[in-house]
Formats: structure tokens, sequence, C-alpha cells
């Protein structure tokens, strides 16, 4: 025969309701192969950009080693970060 | 005296001509074929530019992620690979084809520039009798590559 379990209370917890509402920023990293050509295209294409919106980007990938191309939830995060690597980009999810 | 003329060009039909030689077409079809033989028989180290870890040092979210994804990106490469090798012999591409060609021709030229270890934008690959060939392929791909890009870009 068991003893009857002990009732849970569960504390809730907060940092899932600050995870909730920290979005999730999408990294594109340099890389020595592909080209700056391709990049802007992908940028443009994948997310609307402007030439010279997508130019900027790439650019910042290109001398700064990394730049921001999307912010959003966590499934926003990983769809496009899905779609970067479906067009061979190095793309990286974080919660900033 | 003459004018560069670009083997790949967006036309008003909204379809693109394809000018390229017999060896460059062949260096297309046979990279491709090589890149699905390798997707479809292999987990090869070459690879690993086509799946990068998305999660940083997090290894448990990314193994999710590569249980999750991979078999997905794999797929939608093949599907990319097969257009572009039952393509190589056109003269004309439609949208969709153009930009499979442009997903696939990224696709080998990451892999190859794995095999050459490029490994940053200053420093020159060492090019000698082993890797003469694989370095070849690397640069004329870069090259068509480009001008798909351009054409492709035109339509934006």
């Amino acid at each position: 025969m068991s003893a009857p379990s002990p009732i849970d209370v569960a504390e809730p917890d907060l940092s899932d309701l600050v995870d909730i509402d920290t979005p999730w920023v999408v990294l594109v990293w340099n890389d020595p192969i592909n080209l700056m050509s391709y990049v802007t295209f992908v940028l443009q294409k994948l997310f609307g950009y402007s030439k010279e919106e997508a130019t900027t980007l790439m650019l910042q990938v290109h001398h700064e080693g990394k730049a921001v191309v999307s912010t959003g939830s966590r499934s926003d995060a990983e769809r496009d970060v899905f779609r970067l690597h479906e067009h061979g980009l190095w793309a990286t999810m974080q919660q900033d | 005296m003459p004018r560069f003329r670009t083997p790949v060009r967006a036309l008003d039909d909204g379809t693109y001509r394809v000018e390229l030689g017999e060896p460059e077409r062949a260096l297309v079809r046979s990279t491709a074929s090589q890149l699905r033989e390798l997707l479809v028989d292999t987990d090869s180290p070459v690879l690993r530019r086509l799946f990068p870890p998305p999660y940083g040092d997090d290894t448990e979210r990314n193994e999710g992620w590569a249980v999750l994804a991979r078999p997905e990106l794999i797929e939608h490469r093949l599907a990319s690979l097969d257009v572009v090798v039952a393509s190589t012999d056109a003269d004309s591409l439609d949208e969709d084809q153009i930009g499979a060609w442009m997903r696939s021709l990224n696709d080998v030229r990451l892999v190859l520039g794995t095999v050459l270890e490029v490994v940053d934008d200053d420093t020159d690959v060492d090019v000698d009798e082993h890797n003469a060939a694989t370095y070849q392929a690397y640069e004329l791909l870069g090259y068509l590559l480009e001008v798909v890009v351009t054409a492709r870009a035109s339509r934006l």
C-alpha cells in the first residue's frame, strides 16, 4: 500500500515569462566561401531587404564577422535559420 | 572592340538564356551528381558547412535541431540537385530552375571550399598537383554562380 502523494504545489517559474518576452536574434556569420553577391541576394529574397539594406548587412558580416539579420520569437528564428541554411548561409540563433 | 557578354541573361519573357560550353556544362553535371551521391550515401565531414549547428555551444539543442532539420535540408538539396542535373544541357531556364542552379552551385562550392580548406578571406589556397583540379572547379563554379546571381538579382 502506498502513502498518498504529497500535493505538489509548483512554484511558477518566472524565468519562463521573461523568456517569452525576450526576442531571439538570427545571426549570419562571415565565411570565406560564399560570394558577396550571393549573400546580398539571399538577404533580399528571404527578408525583403532593399539592395542597399542587404548590401550594408553583407558588408557588416564581411568586415565585422557577423550581423543580425532578423529578430522575433523562437519559432520565427528557427524558420529563418532553416531558410538561411537551405541557401547555404552560416546562420545561428540566440536569445538576446 | 567586343563587349563582355554574360553567359546567363534574364530575358524579357521571364526566362533565362544560358550560353555555356560543353566543358562548363559537364563540370556542373558531374559536381552536382557527386554532391548528390555524398548526400545520399554518406555523413562525410566535407558536408559540414551545409549543416551548421544553429545554437552555438548548446550541444543538446544542436542535436535536437539536427534530428529535425537535417533530413528536410537534405531532401530540399537533393530536389535542387535533381533539377540541375536534368537541365545542364538546357539553353533556357525558368525561375525555379535558375533558383535551383544558384543554390546547388553554392552548395557544391561550399563542399569544394571545405575540401580545399578555404579558411579565411585573406589567405590564398595552397595549390599543388593534388588539388589543382579541385581548385580550378571551385574557381570556375564561382564565376558561374556570380553570373547566375547577377542575372537572377536583376529581377528582384
